[in-house]
């Protein structure tokens, strides 16, 4: 791999500014330059099985980005956009590049990443893992990347939920439910520890624990830039947790909310901030 | 570009001569992703022992009472029947719909499927996308979806940031 390659967040995960500029940052620390790619231009349209004309136009777009940008390696962050790669996308569109999940980049190079992670982060840590995202191992890498910051205790659980993301469990609310219960038992048998995710919708889905179960929930991308003295909010749990929809209009201000439109945030984006985690 | 169309056939069955027609009225890339949809429906369909092991080891088969008591060769073989546009048996549409992507089917498989692609298949069928009538609703169709990512992106991002990385 050449130093310098294309970063593909994909779509969701631009909840989360924290994870895309903490893992551009972690790149960048251990010599690789990364061109980041994300958002609906760069679907990988696995969201489109309703919609087989749209899909194969989103992914061949897409492919087609990453042939012309000359770089010959992607590193993938979104499971699903990694897995699409792999099946779909590679029906419509042949790839001038190689995949690798940013997970196998940062603990290929571990040896490197250790010395750089020089901030102690007291905390005893939970692993959040699920059972998919079977082409990358990603929880024992994660797990093995946890260790190196110091302060950082590890507890790797040995339950790891159904599905590749909490996000997958959406149509299955039972079982959503059945994780968060699980999960907030977990912690609080771990002596309170915080919940480190893996990927973003878990993030997004289990940030609000903070707030309703007093679980503090970080992703581990986050956690390894704040060990490299690079602190980043993560304001989508801080919106998650603020407590009301004043608080969370208020913690925005008043600039960015005209950015989005104030009927759209209302109607949109408003409501999925006010909604907690059942269980 | 359209794609070719193809010489009328007395050997296909019905469904691949309905996919040929829907072949024919859509553009190339549409095409292409077709094909790569039929060539893995032509190799499960053939390579699938229907031992039922995949749906044995769903985690998520256990939420749902449609589910309950299946047997699993059954309910695979609705897949497959699925697949080939020739069944619409509702266990089968309900464990497509529900697939979380766990891949323990995967590691299930003793003939080393990607049975969790075999679903998402299915699903794909059933949704109507592959050309023929819907069975289930798009439970993930959203016209607001990407508006509400840029929305975020908005929020969390500079405006150089999406110029350059958008």
């Amino acid at each position: 791999m050449s130093g310098r390659v294309v970063f593909w967040y994909g779509c969701n995960a631009l909840r989360h500014g924290d994870i895309i500029h903490g893992a551009i940052a972690v790149l960048k620390a251990l010599g690789i330059e990364a061109d980041p790619a994300g958002g609906p231009g760069y679907c990988c349209g696995t969201s489109k099985d309703g919609n087989l004309g749209a899909a194969a136009g989103m992914a061949r777009r897409t492919v087609e980005k990453f042939n012309a940008s000359g770089r010959g390696t992607v590193v993938t962050w979104c499971p699903s956009c990694h897995r699409h790669m792999a099946t779909f996308m590679q029906g419509t569109s042949t790839p001038h590049f190689g995949v690798s999940h940013i997970t196998q980049i940062l603990h290929a190079r571990r040896a490197q990443l250790a010395p750089l992670l020089t901030r102690r982060v007291e905390r005893r840590v939970v692993l959040h893992s699920h059972l998919g995202f079977h082409e990358v191992d990603v929880a024992p890498l994660v797990a093995d990347l946890l260790r190196l910051v110091p302060g950082v205790e590890v507890t790797v659980a040995d339950y790891a939920a159904p599905g590749h993301m909490c996000s997958a469990l959406a149509g299955t609310p039972a079982a959503l439910k059945d994780v968060m219960r699980t999960t907030v038992d977990l912690c609080a048998q771990h002596g309170n520890a915080s919940l480190v995710t893996i990927f973003h919708a878990c993030q997004r889905i289990l940030c609000g624990l903070e707030s309703s179960d007093g679980v503090k929930v970080i992703n581990y991308i986050t956690l390894l830039a704040q060990s490299m003295g690079v602190e980043l909010e993560d304001e989508y749990s801080q919106w998650k947790n603020a407590g009301s929809g004043q608080a969370i209009v208020d913690r925005i201000g008043p600039e960015r909310l005209a950015r989005v439109g104030p009927e759209f945030f209302s109607k949109q984006i408003l409501p999925e901030l006010l909604r907690r985690p059942e269980k | 570009m359209r794609a070719a169309r193809a010489p009328p056939c007395a050997n296909i069955s019905a469904s691949q001569l309905h996919a040929q027609v829907c072949r024919q009225r859509m553009d190339e890339r549409t095409a292409r992703l077709l094909a790569y949809v039929e060539r893995n429906v032509d190799h499960f369909a053939a390579a699938c022992t229907r031992c039922g092991k995949c749906f044995e080891a769903c985690p998520l088969a256990r939420y749902s009472g449609k589910l309950a008591g299946q047997a699993g060769g059954a309910v695979v073989t609705g897949i497959l029947d699925l697949l080939q546009g020739r069944g619409d048996m509702p266990a089968a549409i309900e464990w497509a719909r529900m697939c979380c992507q766990s891949a323990q089917c995967v590691k299930a498989c003793p003939e080393k499927l990607d049975a969790m692609l075999m679903v998402r298949l299915a699903r794909i069928t059933a949704l109507g996308s592959t050309g023929r009538a819907p069975l289930m609703a798009d439970a993930k169709r959203d016209p607001n979806f990407f508006r509400r990512i840029n929305a975020f992106a908005t929020l969390q991002l500079t405006d150089a940031e999406i110029a350059e990385w958008h």
